[in-house]
């Protein structure tokens, strides 16, 4: 990680809920620029919550970063406004494919140009239809009514739209076909290379993830519990046991040998 | 005939203004999920600025212009230090502080230009109606609804086109994925308030030209909650739509119904007509259903 310069730094940060529910408990990660990191855990580990603790949209739920620090290409954000952030270059696709219901999928790319950087709305349409021919198809569509892969598209798309540098992306594979979800990575390892856009990538489904980022976290109840390349977190014990179901030799694990009482939860408390 | 497309004809017309003052209150609801109680008490200040600018000597035009101005202004600043604080409340307070907007501009107004009937004089509109066929019809009703359709062709093109109104729309649709996008919902809501400010001034000084300016133009703000309600409460065509059924159905039945129910029923009807239409259609005409994909 000391190799390339770090586009976002995430310092030992705690976040709070209405000021008593505590929920990340000192999570630090760091983002190099041009690069892709995956972050990953279970249900309710605070993966969201520490992607909303960096795009400052904890603040509309009454979360607050209550210690640590984050830092942007070396500027402190983590008491801006959401809206301030986004304008940094930042921009969070929130999980479950929040598309705008009643506009067309025209209309929701358009929304996401409206801080327009450099490029016209034209030039971004169009460099968003290149990578999602898809969405040329269904322009005039109201985006409500497209299948969910379409959506997905739309809001990684209008994520493009704002020009980031840096995209937080939540769970893009969430109820989606296996194939689509493949398709729907390829693109994004493509805006990676292409477009330089740094990526943070939450996602259940480690396998996938771990093909993608070549450095990952792992999160467990408000903590990183561990962080290393993707190629030996692929081979740790725990990871194949927990996460992708493999026994230590390799083979696919029977559900009757899953014990529950037997897994070992955490690896540092 | 002639009484029935008379009747029609003028309801149409003043459809239109409602339809306005319609407008203001949808995208108010739309934007923020308030129903804005205080509708009647903007178009009544919007009537009354509009009537002193006249009365200063600016052209009628003129006049309606600069009471868009202050409408804006007025609205930034209701927006701003009544309902910023209320962000993140139920909306339910929100609701009722809105209700004590409207009692607070109404005392307001009467403070300022007390409660005499005033009229617009010399007259923005000649007297002498105009002939259209066989139909008589007075200038004020229809040079009002042009105005009336003109702002609401610019308000609709905003609101489709521009990058400020998509951001509006989005904030309505999704207000957390719209912040994630750098769209400032603080802004979005001042923006929405400003232009109901406007919508309902202009409807106001309209309606002021129909009928003299003084407080009952705050009760005739207030019928366009009918209008609203059964366009279904965040359609912008609804909205529009809505305003002219209630512009038709209060003209219809002022002239039909008022020889066997004295009284006020042109004020009732529409809400008459509001209770059972939603009996049958609780969404309005096109107000959103929520979207379930199959």
């Amino acid at each position: 990680m000391e190799a390339a310069e770090s586009i976002l730094r995430i310092n030992n940060i705690e976040v709070k809920y209405h000021e008593v529910i505590l929920v990340l408990k000192g999570v630090s990660i760091e983002v190099p620029r041009g690069g892709i990191v995956a972050l990953l855990g279970a249900n309710g580990a605070g993966k969201s919550t520490t992607l909303k603790a960096v795009s400052g949209l904890l603040k509309t739920e009454d979360g607050e970063v209550t210690d640590g620090a984050i830092e942007y290409e070396g500027r402190s954000i983590h008491h801006e406004k959401a809206a301030n952030i986004a304008k940094m270059g930042i921009v969070q696709v929130i999980e479950g494919r929040r598309v705008f219901e009643h506009l067309t999928v025209e209309e929701n790319l358009k929304v996401g140009a409206h801080l327009r950087k450099t490029r016209s709305v034209k030039d971004s349409l169009e460099l968003v239809y290149h990578y999602f021919p898809r969405l040329r198809e269904k322009r005039n569509e109201v985006a409500g009514f497209v299948s969910g892969g379409e959506q997905q598209m739309t809001v990684v798309g209008r994520a493009l739209m704002t020009e980031p540098k840096l995209v937080l992306l939540d769970e893009p594979s969430m109820g989606l076909a296996p194939k689509l979800i493949r398709d729907i990575f390829n693109i994004i390892m493509q805006l990676n290379k292409e477009q330089k856009i740094s990526i943070l990538l939450v996602e259940q489904n480690v396998k996938l993830a771990l093909s993608v980022a070549p450095y990952a976290y792992v999160m467990e109840t408000g903590r990183i519990v561990m962080d290393d390349t993707s190629e030996k977190l692929s081979q740790n014990e725990d990871i194949k046991d927990f996460y992708l179901g493999l026994t230590d030799k390799g083979g696919r694990k029977s559900f009757r040998d899953v014990k529950h009482y037997k897994r070992r939860k955490r690896w540092l408390t | 005939m002639e009484l029935f497309l008379m009747t029609l004809i003028t309801g149409i017309l003043v459809g239109g203004i409602y339809a306005l003052v319609a407008l203001g209150w949808v995208l108010i609801y739309k934007c923020s999920g308030v129903l804005n109680l205080a509708m009647g008490e903007l178009t009544l200040i919007g009537a009354y600025v509009t009537l002193t600018f006249y009365e200063m000597g600016i052209p009628f035009i003129l006049a309606v212009v600069c009471t868009l101005l202050v409408g804006v202004a007025l609205g930034f600043l209701t927006e701003r230090i009544f309902l910023d604080k209320l962000i993140g409340e139920p909306i339910l307070s929100v609701i009722m502080v809105t209700v004590g907007l409207s009692f607070f501009f109404k005392g307001m107004v009467e403070f300022f230009w007390g409660t005499d009937t005033r009229v617009f004089d010399p007259p923005v509109f000649a007297i002498t109606p105009i002939n259209i066929g066989y139909i008589k019809i007075s200038p004020v009703y229809l040079w009002s609804f042009v105005l009336a359709i003109v702002l609401l062709i610019i308000l609709v093109a905003f609101f489709k086109y521009t990058r400020w109104g998509l951001s509006m729309q989005a904030t309505a649709d999704d207000e957390t994925a719209a912040l994630s996008l750098g769209v400032s919902a603080r802004f979005v809501y001042a923006a929405a308030w400003a232009i109901a400010f406007m919508s309902a001034g202009v409807g106001g000084a309209l309606l002021g030209n129909i009928n003299g300016v003084n407080i009952s133009i705050g009760y005739l703000g207030l019928l366009v909650l009918p209008a609203v309600v059964l366009g279904g409460l965040n359609s912008v065509p609804g909205a529009i739509v809505g305003g002219i059924i209630i512009g038709i159905l209060q003209n219809l039945s002022g002239t039909y119904l008022d020889q066997f129910f004295p009284g006020g029923v042109k004020q009732i009807m529409p809400f008459a007509f509001m209770a059972v239409f939603l009996l049958f259609k609780p969404y309005g005409l096109w107000g959103w259903e929520r979207i379930e994909r199959v």
